[in-house]
């Protein structure tokens, strides 16, 4: 082409201005197809406005999970108590479906998948989501487009503190979280001395904040408080420190692969408190639990457990074993619960988000959770009174061993030191 | 024209006469179809997306300044969106200072510190320049994350909800995404066009010597800091503002996303892949890009838009395969554009428009 | 006193292997002049092999290190080949670009392939540790500390000895004299990317059974073994070493008596101060 124009000069070959005034053509029809793709009611643009006329056919539910990034492992937990929701709800007749979203564990992914499902996909409701930084990132938004969201294991306190009325939480909350462990350590033995270890996001924070108040309220005197970031796998020196400050009890909160890497290096540095204190998640999984080196006589508060005697609790584990290979972790009874009463509400209410909020409001309902009821309480809004239970690892399986009416076990207490 | 002007090195852009009034009428028809678009569209992530694109575009057209004009490759300009982005939310949410000023306060402080920090690392070349912008967007990062008390550590601000914005008599609720698109697309339209107007002005021609040959500059009087810090401190302004407006756009910050190292990335990948050096390279950069990124990690936004049906095997491929694969494709991108042409998509363009030189 | 030593001795053993990272960058930026941001993923991409290699074949990390790195040593060798060799002589900027590139295209196959969950690898002596003088001191770090001794030695002695090593010695030195003294300098380079690739991709090898593996670990790894070569002199081989476990024993100082959070932030003010004030490093030659 070069030659020829160099040969020929005005040549029959588009010159400079001609492209131009293409190139000009071809613009004005590419964006004339992306109008007539967008635009479709001369209307104003949407505004953040709820829709809440009922679709025809199966109820709709959204699910945003962490099905990729560090949090997957637990994330993969939520996914299998919901399939086998989805299961029992068709076998009772409910059409559910369940439309699922990744937010790779981050809390802006979390808000655009929840901007896709409420406006994208007009569910009726959000399942969802696992952490407590997207959980608390989805509630505002929750709020703000009128969808009613259910939390079924994020533990972050501040979420059901902020007067949303379109937001439910089925689990038992950060503060709880640490009245139930210091409560127990303070049940098996007498111990003087505490030191924190966890992760720098909303729940490692929260959960500690709650177990640093009481444990100052009960005179536990706070000797290390020490943060790690997700992603810095070395915490030699800090568990050194916290060493060297003798400690009797460590309160532990983190995800599945710190915890586990955590105990290795307690370990390895020789940490011996009189107990260890997992914050529930990655302390209460069946990983952790496979780690029988370092996983033996560590505690964990949990929001269930096989073992529990709620109606189809045994059944439900025994099912998911068979189904998915391993025990199921609480994450998967949250969820499976959460979703079985968010289907069977929105199946009544045919769909409609805002009747579907006000029947979440007045109903209750019993399962393998126990009773479930959302209420207002103590600056709570919308909670479900939820108990948990501390668990300890013993010859490489997880029993209760408080409170006391439901201890399958005794506690070992004080840790007798590393192997 | 005059002759003495075409003996120099001519600058990009520059063309003859006819051609630059086609050019100009093809800018006035753009603009006049963005700045109409959201009247006739209504999907609002057809709206989002453009929200994007004028953010990329800022980025990269700030980042030229520094690192096309200059030839100084910043790859921490994450620091300065990072502090626009947090200066204006923490202002917001710990003193109630209105976002709308906030926002200004940022580009202040970003550019307070680039000017600084031009101080202190302009005086490396080369490679060691790059390494050690890296180093200061990560100790600043690192320190977003230590200072929790201070910028709440890797829980990052959730934002509550923004105040209106009063624009004389006016008041303009910013629920919806309209608001954002305009003041993204005026402010993405002031960058190029500063971007622009140093192109054509005597610090250009300065920061161009200094790319070119810095001692040889240095030999005929330009002062080297002077010209640097001045395109680092533009640089880190624009930045800045993108960094703050980003945090009322998504409403979630946290030091990872605002000060990773990513971010700088995306910025330098977009005026690459553009054209580095050059006034269309942000523009097409961000054109290419963030579509592309948008449509890889949301395949179901493009149905949305009725430019794919649901069930295509193309979204079904991409949602299953390939959803997370957008920065797999940007360092394709950047190998490819590297390697087979440096001067990015617009070096591209230039050449097809390239045999018609000889005339007019 | 007693954490103080402690703290010394856990960053002499990491500084083992950040030392192994920094010696195979040191390599490539002395015989080709090319800073390889892609350095961190090819840890990373030993750090996978590793863990595949471990969960289908049950093989020892340690012993797996004989497949690890010649095959690191092919990739390495193949990417300069078909992308690096192709930019050597042009700006220095465009190099960096492309070594971004590569890195991004490592850390997402990776990413494709394995999703972004973190694994772990376990081994029996994953948590072991014993007791030296009251100090508690992690098994798989020893191990790991003693091979990295091993394989730098016999580097050194490669490189001091064997006439492909003093080939190469000699690229760094001065690449153009090398090629008139009949040098095949193409060939060296791609031995330079191969045998530093190989030593990355060792390094993570050896951490692997200490660590938990995910696609973008190896980002960390890259800003600190740039830190580590300039420390010890760009192109030096015993100052990656030395340098290696100086900032090994920093970092882990810095976490005691600073906090955890700020460990890296000395590292980087570490960094930028010796960019500014001595960039020739410790053993260094002063390169323009």
């Amino acid at each position: 082409m070069r030659r020829l124009s160099n040969q020929i000069g005005h040549s029959w070959l588009p010159s400079r201005e001609r492209r131009l005034r293409l190139l000009v053509a071809y613009a004005c029809l590419g964006v004339g197809i992306a109008g007539c793709g967008g635009g479709d009611k001369p209307k104003e643009a949407a505004k953040d406005s709820p829709a809440t006329a009922a679709p025809a056919g199966p109820v709709k539910i959204g699910f945003i999970n962490s099905l990729t990034g560090p949090e997957a492992p637990i994330g993969e937990n939520l996914t299998n108590g919901a399939q086998l929701a989805l299961e029992d709800l068709k076998a009772r007749g409910i059409a559910v479906e369940l439309i699922k979203q990744d937010d790779v564990g981050k809390p802006q992914v979390a808000m655009s998948a929840m901007e896709q499902l409420t406006t994208g996909d007009q569910v009726s409701a959000i399942l969802g989501p696992y952490t407590s930084a997207n959980s608390n990132a989805v509630a505002k938004l929750a709020q703000q487009y009128k969808v009613p969201q259910l939390i079924p294991v994020a533990s972050k306190d501040e979420i059901t503190r902020q007067g949303y009325d379109w937001v439910f939480r089925l689990n038992a909350v950060a503060t709880q979280y640490a009245h139930s462990l210091i409560d127990a350590a303070l049940s098996f033995g007498q111990p003087k001395s505490i030191a924190f270890i966890y992760e720098s996001a909303d729940f490692g924070t929260s959960v500690s904040a709650a177990g640093k108040l009481y444990a100052k309220e009960k005179g536990l005197a706070v000797v290390a408080d020490e943060t790690y970031q997700k992603g810095a796998p070395d915490y030699r020196s800090t568990l050194n420190k916290i060493k060297g400050a003798a400690p009797d009890l460590v309160f532990m909160v983190s995800y599945v692969a710190d915890a586990i890497l955590i105990m290795r290096q307690a370990r390895e540095v020789g940490l011996q408190p009189q107990a260890f204190l997992g914050g529930g998640a990655g302390f209460e999984t069946a990983q952790f639990e496979s780690e029988r080196d370092i996983s033996n006589l560590v505690f964990s508060v949990t929001q269930w457990t096989p073992g529990m005697d709620w109606p189809g609790a045994t059944d439900f584990a025994q099912r998911y074993q068979t189904k998915f290979g391993k025990k199921p972790t609480y994450h998967a009874a949250c969820s499976y619960a959460s979703l079985v009463l968010l289907g069977e509400t929105a199946a009544k209410v045919g769909g409609d988000r805002k009747k579907l909020r006000d029947a979440l409001a007045e109903g209750s309902w019993q399962g393998i959770m126990g009773d479930v009821k959302f209420e207002s309480y103590d600056g709570y809004t919308q909670q479900n009174r939820h108990e948990m239970a501390v668990i300890q690892y013993q010859n490489g399986s997880s029993v209760v061993v408080f409170p006391p009416s439901k201890a399958k076990a005794k506690a070992v207490y004080p840790f007798p030191g590393w192997k | 024209m005059s002759s003495a002007v075409r003996t120099r090195v001519p600058l990009p852009g520059v063309g003859a006469s006819s051609l630059r009034s086609w050019a100009a009428a093809l800018l006035v028809l753009v603009c006049a179809l963005l700045f109409s678009l959201p009247f006739w569209v209504t999907k609002p992530y057809l709206l989002h997306m453009g929200v994007l694109l004028f953010l990329a575009v800022i980025q990269g057209q700030a980042w030229n300044i520094l690192g096309g004009y200059a030839g100084q490759h910043s790859l921490g300009h994450a620091a300065y969106f990072g502090l626009g982005a947090y200066t204006t939310v923490m202002l917001f949410e710990r003193a109630q200072i209105s976002p709308f000023t906030g926002i200004w306060l940022g580009v202040l402080l970003a550019s307070l510190v680039s000017w600084g920090v031009g101080a202190i690392t302009f005086r490396l070349r080369g490679p060691y320049f790059v390494l050690a912008s890296i180093s200061v967007a990560e100790i600043i990062r690192l320190l977003a994350l230590h200072f929790k008390d201070f910028t709440r550590g890797a829980e990052g601000f959730l934002l509550s909800a923004l105040p209106a914005f009063q624009l004389g008599p006016l008041e303009i609720e910013l629920f919806s995404k309209r608001p954002f698109y305009f003041a993204a697309l005026l402010v993405a339209l002031w960058t190029t066009l500063v971007s622009w107007l140093v192109q054509r002005s005597k610090i250009g021609y300065y920061l161009q010597a200094v790319r070119e040959d810095q001692d040889a500059a240095h030999s005929i009087g330009i002062n080297l800091q002077a010209y640097k810090c001045l395109a680092l401190v533009i640089s880190a302004g624009f930045t800045a503002w993108a960094g703050g407006f980003y945090a009322l756009f998504v409403k979630f910050i946290d030091p990872e996303t605002v000060f990773g190292i990513d971010v700088s990335v995306q910025i330098l990948l977009t005026c690459i892949v553009g054209g580095i050096g050059t006034l269309a390279g942000p523009a097409l950069g961000a054109l290419l890009l963030v579509p592309l990124s948008e449509f890889l990690r949301n395949p179901k936004g493009l149905v949305q838009l009725g430019l794919l049906s649901s069930d295509s095997s193309l979204v079904r491929l991409v949602e299953e395969r390939l959803s997370h694969a957008h920065s797999f494709v940007y360092g394709l991108l950047l190998v490819v554009i590297i390697l087979f042409s440096p001067e990015g998509l617009w070096g591209l363009v230039k050449r097809w428009f390239a045999p018609a030189r000889g005339e007019g | 006193m007693q954490m103080f030593f402690q703290a010394v001795l856990s960053g002499l053993l990491m500084g083992g292997v950040y030392s192994l990272i920094g010696i195979g960058l040191t390599i490539i930026f002395g015989v080709m002049q090319v800073i390889n941001f892609a350095h961190g993923d090819l840890v990373m991409v030993g750090m996978y092999v590793t863990w595949l290699l471990f969960s289908y074949f049950h093989l020892d990390p340690f012993l797996s290190i004989v497949l690890t790195a010649p095959l690191l040593f092919v990739l390495g060798a193949v990417i300069q080949r078909v992308t690096i060799q192709r930019v050597l002589g042009a700006a220095s900027e465009n190099q960096i670009l492309l070594t971004i590139g590569i890195g991004l295209l490592l850390s997402n196959t990776a990413m494709l392939l394995f999703t972004s969950d973190y694994q772990l690898l376990t081994t029996s002596y994953s948590s072991s540790s014993f007791s030296v003088f009251g100090m508690s001191v992690s098994q798989p770090l020893v191990v790991a500390f003693a091979i990295t001794g091993v394989v730098a030695a016999g580097l050194y002695a490669f490189l001091m000895k064997t006439d492909t090593g003093q080939a190469i010695r000699a690229t760094a030195q001065d690449r153009e004299a090398a090629q008139l003294m009949g040098i095949n300098v193409s060939r060296m380079s791609v031995l330079a990317f191969g045998i530093g690739a190989a030593l990355a991709g060792t390094a993570g090898a050896l951490i692997a059974p200490t660590y938990y593996i995910f696609p973008q670990v190896g980002h960390a790894f890259t800003l600190k073994s740039f830190v580590i070569v300039v420390l010890g002199g760009m192109g030096s081989v015993v100052g990656a070493t030395l340098g290696g476990i100086l900032i090994g024993i920093v970092e882990s100082l810095a976490a005691l008596y600073l906090a955890s959070g700020l460990k890296e932030c000395v590292v980087f003010g570490l960094f930028l101060l010796l960019l500014l004030f001595r960039p020739s490093g410790l053993l260094g030659r002063a390169r323009t």
